[in-house]
């Protein structure tokens, strides 16, 4: 039961990190992008052939190192970027909204068949296994699984922390402003592409990191790993969460990645149907998707407004009020105006 | 007024498709002046702006803001260089808050790279003293009450006094405004009047495009008239109220309307 709650924890904060990534280029800067599950995968092909060592024949894959798994995990964000840097380039220059999706979907699925079928770069369809050991081979494995939550657990926090502080600042409101009108960006002196291109790279950094640490949680990697379509998934998390909230992002992963899972745990698969289960948790995520867009679509925490911090509060005792601000001379007073324009 | 040109159009032409919509255009607007840009419809107005701010590319000609060459540059550049544009209908950012929509309109863009983002944040001595400066606008322009309000919720008047406070940040050297007065109450118009000669004072020149003439009379110092694509007459409103070409193209031949 513990090593249950261990994996599916692990899980959420893995893809909770991946999450906050998609969320900075769909929530932040209004690209939704289909490629993230690519940067995510080839965060963990790369992590796990710069750690398990020289392919033995059959298996071939490229590479083939044993560096240490911090170095790999490092590199393989600066691999995952430099990829996202050439779609990103091609999707973002001009095309929006449907257009950039569709050009991000060719993206992933050209990405998801040539792993699949060349198999001299990650073994093709039978994918790249081994163990990728973060913490020496002294631990025992269930001590292991424990030690690798709380680093999960801690990378989640640090990594929020990190997007929470970029989202309140300059650059996040500029990114949002972007998303909003674009001319209006435009016009107030903002670079549209390179905003949108550097929060691209960044939400992509972030989903190379989720996928370094997959690579450890995991220990085999396949393309039935990464269906492409599992995207939807995260997107149904940043929903439930509130598009453009770390704070509702990270909670939207939990309760898609450990509510889901647990409420679907107790249905009974009977023996003839084992892939009952998974398939009803499919099922509820689309489900949940339809009845948030209803009912709650700025999520359970909405996207926050920047504000002077003198905003009306609501407490216990009733509305708190701000203070009332400066007053000046030069107020236009509209009864005071000659309505003729002749002032 | 000064002399100094600042903003010098020169046989600017532009096609959409097969339509002509601006044609051997030249113009030459001084600083300090608030200039008004009238005609028809279709008469190439917005299309000019289009070309001056770096929306669209001229064909043919130049456009020198400060004696510098606009053409071929992107819109963030020209914007950078001192040149804030408007649209016909008002183009707030929706989710912002209506402070936020003026902080982005003054950020200097220097506090918004990812890195120094990281490190100073959301406060900093700087943002504050600015955000001091914001407050004061959004009394001015009466949006104090919902400064902390997402813009979308704005009604279509306190959209367009949004812009100008976001212009009042922005201090640009020229403003130009395309159809500020639309949609707009007189009231409301009123109060549009002085804020574009509250922009002349603080120092910008201003060009506004309007179908409104006896708001073009009062609030403009001279007048430029376009009639398909070109500049048909340039000067001061009582001088051109007699310009017959200027009556025949713009105005038909109402004599009414062009009594105020």
């Amino acid at each position: 039961m513990l090593q249950y709650w261990t994996a599916i924890l692990t899980e959420a904060s893995i893809f909770g990190i991946l999450a906050l990534g998609i969320d900075m280029i769909w929530g932040w800067a209004g690209d939704f992008d289909l490629s993230a599950y690519a940067y995510f995968a080839l965060g963990v092909y790369v992590t796990m052939v710069l750690t398990i060592g020289k392919a033995k024949s059959p298996v071939t894959y490229v590479l083939g190192l044993h560096l240490p798994y911090p170095v790999a995990v490092a590199l393989a964000v600066v691999v995952v970027v430099a990829f996202a840097s050439i779609i990103g380039a091609v999707a973002l220059r001009t095309l929006r909204e449907v257009y950039f999706s569709i050009t991000t979907l060719g993206a992933v699925w050209a990405i998801y068949y040539f792993v699949e079928n060349y198999t001299p770069l990650f073994n093709g369809y039978n994918g790249v296994y081994g163990l990728v050991d973060p913490m020496g081979r002294s631990l025992s494995y269930s001590l292991y699984h424990y030690l690798f939550l709380g680093f999960c657990v801690l990378a989640l926090f640090l990594v929020y922390l990190l997007v929470q502080r970029l989202s309140a600042s300059p650059f996040g409101r500029m990114v949002r402003a972007v998303r909003d009108d674009e001319k209006a960006a435009a016009v107030y002196g903002r670079n549209i592409f390179w905003t949108k291109y550097r929060t691209y790279l960044f939400g992509a950094g972030l989903a190379g990191l989720a996928g370094g640490l997959f690579a450890a949680y995991i220990g085999a990697f396949n393309p039935l790993d990464w269906k492409p379509t599992e995207i939807f998934v995260l997107y149904a998390a940043i929903l439930v969460g509130g598009r453009g909230n770390p704070k509702g992002v990270v909670l939207g992963s939990f309760i898609v990645y450990v509510g889901f899972v647990e409420m679907t745990r107790y249905i009974p698969s009977p023996a003839s149907r084992p892939e009952l289960g998974p398939a009803l948790r499919q099922i509820l995520i689309g489900l949940l998707i339809i009845l948030m867009l209803r009912f709650r679509p700025a999520g359970i925490l909405p996207e926050k407004l920047g504000t002077d911090g003198t905003e009306r509060r609501r407490t216990r005792r009733g509305l708190l009020s701000g203070d009332p601000g400066p007053t000046t001379n030069d107020v236009v007073s509209v009864e005071t105006l000659d309505v003729t324009g002749g002032a | 007024m000064s002399v100094t040109p600042l903003l010098v159009v020169e046989h600017l032409s532009k096609t959409f498709g097969g339509v002509v919509a601006v044609k051997d255009c030249s113009m030459t607007i001084h600083e300090g002046s608030v200039v008004g840009l009238i005609g028809p419809n279709g008469a190439g107005k917005s299309s000019v702006i289009d070309l001056v701010s770096g929306f669209e590319r001229p064909e043919v000609g130049s456009v020198r803001f400060d004696g510098v060459e606009l053409v071929g540059k992107r819109p963030d550049v020209i914007s950078r260089m001192g040149l804030i544009r408007t649209f016909q209908s008002p183009r707030e950012w929706r989710d912002l808050s209506v402070i936020d929509n003026v902080r982005v309109a003054r950020s200097d863009h220097a506090g918004e790279t990812v890195w120094r983002s990281l490190v100073v944040g959301r406060r900093s001595r700087r943002l504050e003293a600015e955000d001091a400066e914001n407050r004061q606008l959004m009394v001015k322009y009466a949006l104090d009450e919902i400064r902390n309000e997402r813009a979308v919720g704005l009604s279509g008047g306190q959209k367009r006094l949004l812009e100008f406070a976001r212009i009042a940040a922005a201090r640009p050297r020229l403003t130009i405004l395309d159809e500020p007065m639309g949609g707009v109450n007189p009231v409301l118009g009123a109060r549009i009047g002085q804020a574009i000669r509250d922009l002349k004072a603080a120092g910008s020149t201003v060009v506004v495009v309007e179908h409104n003439l006896p708001f073009i009379e009062q609030t403009c110092d001279e007048v430029v008239v376009m009639d398909l694509g070109s500049v048909i007459a340039q000067g001061r409103f009582d001088e051109l109220r007699n310009n017959e070409r200027v009556v025949d193209a713009y105005l038909g031949n109402d004599d009414d309307i062009v009594q105020v």
